[in-house]
């Protein structure tokens, strides 16, 4: 089952566009970073922007921080949202529950066909980043003796690599909390434009509420909360508190509404 | 989704354990614990809103909204406070008499020798700084026990400040300090005035802390090859107009001392909750700061002055748009009517003659 959805996707040409449309954006600030030379100023732009302009190793972060906002999650809420509500449109799902399998492991499925697709669109942003960073940004005497922490301090290439592949971690791990309210969506709407939708006004509804002070009380629940903190682990020493908060509240949702969409589905009326 | 909502909520409805501490000797436990050793994590909230822009530094952002800090201070000669920012940090670094600012996004780190009058910077906003230098001239009579609260997972027994001088704005100050060192954990300052009983005007605490001196490697600083290091003959817009500017300011204004005796043309006068700052600008500095106060919703606007008053903040600048004149700036937690009085008699001062050129 997980083999038949893996196969679904990679060979779908809908995927690969949905990657290349979420790697074009950076693609494009790199170049136009390198091509004009002129970095954000301090406190605008995303993180790691200003930075690269002088260490092109960087440019893989400054690219996460470029599509996790909202390129990123908007591209996994429309794949995720896809995973039951498109059978269901299309006709198929009627089908694919007739065959001798049970509904959790076809959610299951579903879910590891997100997060397949979740993972490799981080690190195609990433690689590709990693490349134009390395061709066309930061000045290389700079780079060839570490680069340096958001604590001014030098880091070495080992810890940059390993930072950078944690950051990269806690990156799809927030995009599947996203993931798995799609997931729940998907198995609660008839039309995967809706789930992808829905998904969507969460997490815009989400990153509205985090600028209110009125919010407060509720803030460190909501689901985008903690996307930006891996920016602290490029701090020195790494600074563990929002990191920490935002891998439980990523599992939490995870758990939360897969669970949710395997109640949900699981008693799902087949005619649908 | 209702348990994992308990995980942080269960720790803060445990009882919080009080002890027998008298709130004297919490008052000098505050007072003497500069050189308390300690790391952690802080936040500060600010609701005091001066339109400023960046013309003051910082001044504006850490009185206004929340700041994170993260600290490591071994005592006062030997300490670094970074201010996280989303995108990047801007640290200070402090040796002996010296501070190195570094901003991340610029890559650049500043290197000062420590002035004798500066605007507040993020360091100053600490709970344990920020807790010192409010009940700097507290006495025993002037603070009592308040309830005990947790705060980073200490149990702090609390003691309020009611300061009994009515020419400051602060109505009331309450501080929530480690029994076992003194070390300040939380602090919370409300103005006077009709909203003094509601949420504080700001409130700065320790959301992680330890109470233990850190290793020489945290509170130092170590570029990168990628970092720009400069040095800076004045720190800020005070510093230099202390410097440079050409007048000397009286030994005391409004009735409130000045801190330091050497001669400077600013300077910074009064103790505790009732201080200001006073500063003489050019016209060319003066011209925007006017503007911008004067946009401000309550601002008194005058023929000589303008007064904007903000919770525990008040500034008067003096002179008017166009006018070639130095202007005073004179700002603190003090009232109106004291800042007044302190600008009527900086107008009076003569120009005197000083070495340097600003």
């Amino acid at each position: 089952m997980i083999g038949v959805e893996l196969r679904k996707l990679l060979r779908s040409r809908r995927t690969w566009a949905t990657i290349l449309l979420v790697d074009a954006l950076p693609t494009l600030v790199g170049v136009l970073l390198a091509v004009t030379d002129l970095g954000p100023r301090p406190g605008e732009g995303p993180a790691f922007l200003s930075a690269v302009l002088t260490d092109g190793t960087l440019f893989p972060l400054a690219a996460l921080a470029i599509v996790l906002p909202l390129f990123l999650p908007i591209a996994v809420a429309i794949t995720a949202g896809e995973a039951v509500a498109g059978e269901a449109s299309a006709g198929t799902l009627r089908y694919v529950l007739v065959r001798p399998v049970s509904r959790l492991r076809f959610l299951v499925a579903k879910l590891v066909a997100v997060v397949v697709f979740v993972v490799l669109t981080v690190l195609v942003v990433a690689a590709t980043a990693y490349v134009l960073g390395l061709v066309l940004l930061g000045d290389e005497s700079v780079t060839a003796t570490g680069a340096t922490s958001v604590s001014g301090s030098s880091l070495s290439t080992p810890e940059l690599v390993a930072r950078t592949f944690l950051a990269l971690g806690y990156a799809i791990l927030c995009m599947l909390g996203v993931a798995s309210i799609a997931l729940f969506l998907s198995t609660a709407v008839q039309s995967s434009l809706g789930a992808a939708l829905g998904t969507m006004a969460v997490f815009v509804g989400s990153a509205v509420l985090l600028t209110l002070d009125a919010s407060d009380a509720i803030r460190d629940f909501l689901p985008t909360r903690y996307w930006l903190a891996f920016v602290d682990l490029f701090r020195d020493p790494i600074l563990w508190t929002d990191l920490r908060s935002g891998v439980l509240l990523q599992v939490a949702y995870v758990a939360v509404f897969f669970t949710a969409a395997w109640a949900n589905f699981a008693t799902k009326d087949i005619a649908d | 989704m209702l348990a994992v909502a308990a995980i942080p909520v269960v720790p803060r409805l445990l009882p919080v354990d009080d002890t027998d501490v008298s709130a004297a000797e919490l008052l000098a436990g505050v007072q003497g614990s500069a050189d308390v050793g300690h790391s952690g994590y802080a936040e500060t909230e600010g609701a005091v809103q001066l339109p400023v822009g960046d013309d003051l530094g910082d001044v504006g952002e850490l009185l206004a909204g929340t700041t994170r800090l993260r600290v490591w201070w071994q005592d006062a000669d030997a300490w670094r406070v970074d201010r996280l920012l989303l995108s990047g940090e801007v640290d200070l670094v402090h040796d002996g008499p010296v501070t190195v600012a570094y901003d991340y996004e610029d890559a650049q780190a500043v290197v000062t020798e420590d002035p004798v009058l500066r605007l507040p910077r993020a360091s100053d906003l600490l709970p344990p700084t920020l807790a010192r230098t409010a009940l700097e001239d507290a006495s025993p009579d002037d603070v009592s026990r308040i309830d005990p609260r947790r705060v980073a997972g200490i149990d702090a027994p609390g003691i309020r400040y009611e300061p009994s001088s009515d020419r400051t704005t602060v109505e009331r100050v309450d501080v929530w300090v480690d029994p076992g060192s003194g070390l300040p954990l939380r602090i919370e300052v409300r103005a006077s005035g009709p909203d003094a009983s509601g949420s504080p005007d700001v409130v700065s605490a320790f959301e992680e802390v330890e109470v233990e001196r850190p290793g020489d490697d945290r509170v130092g600083f170590q570029p990168a090859a990628g970092v720009d290091v400069d040095r800076a003959r004045t720190l800020d817009i005070a510093d230099a107009a202390g410097r440079y500017a050409p007048f000397l300011v009286p030994p005391t204004l409004a009735g409130l001392d000045r801190r330091s005796d050497d001669a400077a043309a600013a300077g910074v006068y009064g103790a505790g909750v009732t201080r200001f700052i006073a500063v003489p600008l050019r016209g060319r500095e003066a011209d925007p700061l006017r503007e911008q106060l004067r946009a401000a919703p309550d601002a008194t606007l005058g023929r000589r002055r303008t007064v904007v008053a903000d919770g525990a903040l008040t500034v008067l600048l003096t002179g008017s748009a166009g006018d070639d004149r130095a202007a005073w700036l004179v700002a603190g937690t003090v009232t109106p009517e004291v800042l007044e009085e302190a600008a009527r008699a900086l107008l009076e001062l003569d120009f005197v003659d000083r070495d340097g050129d600003r």
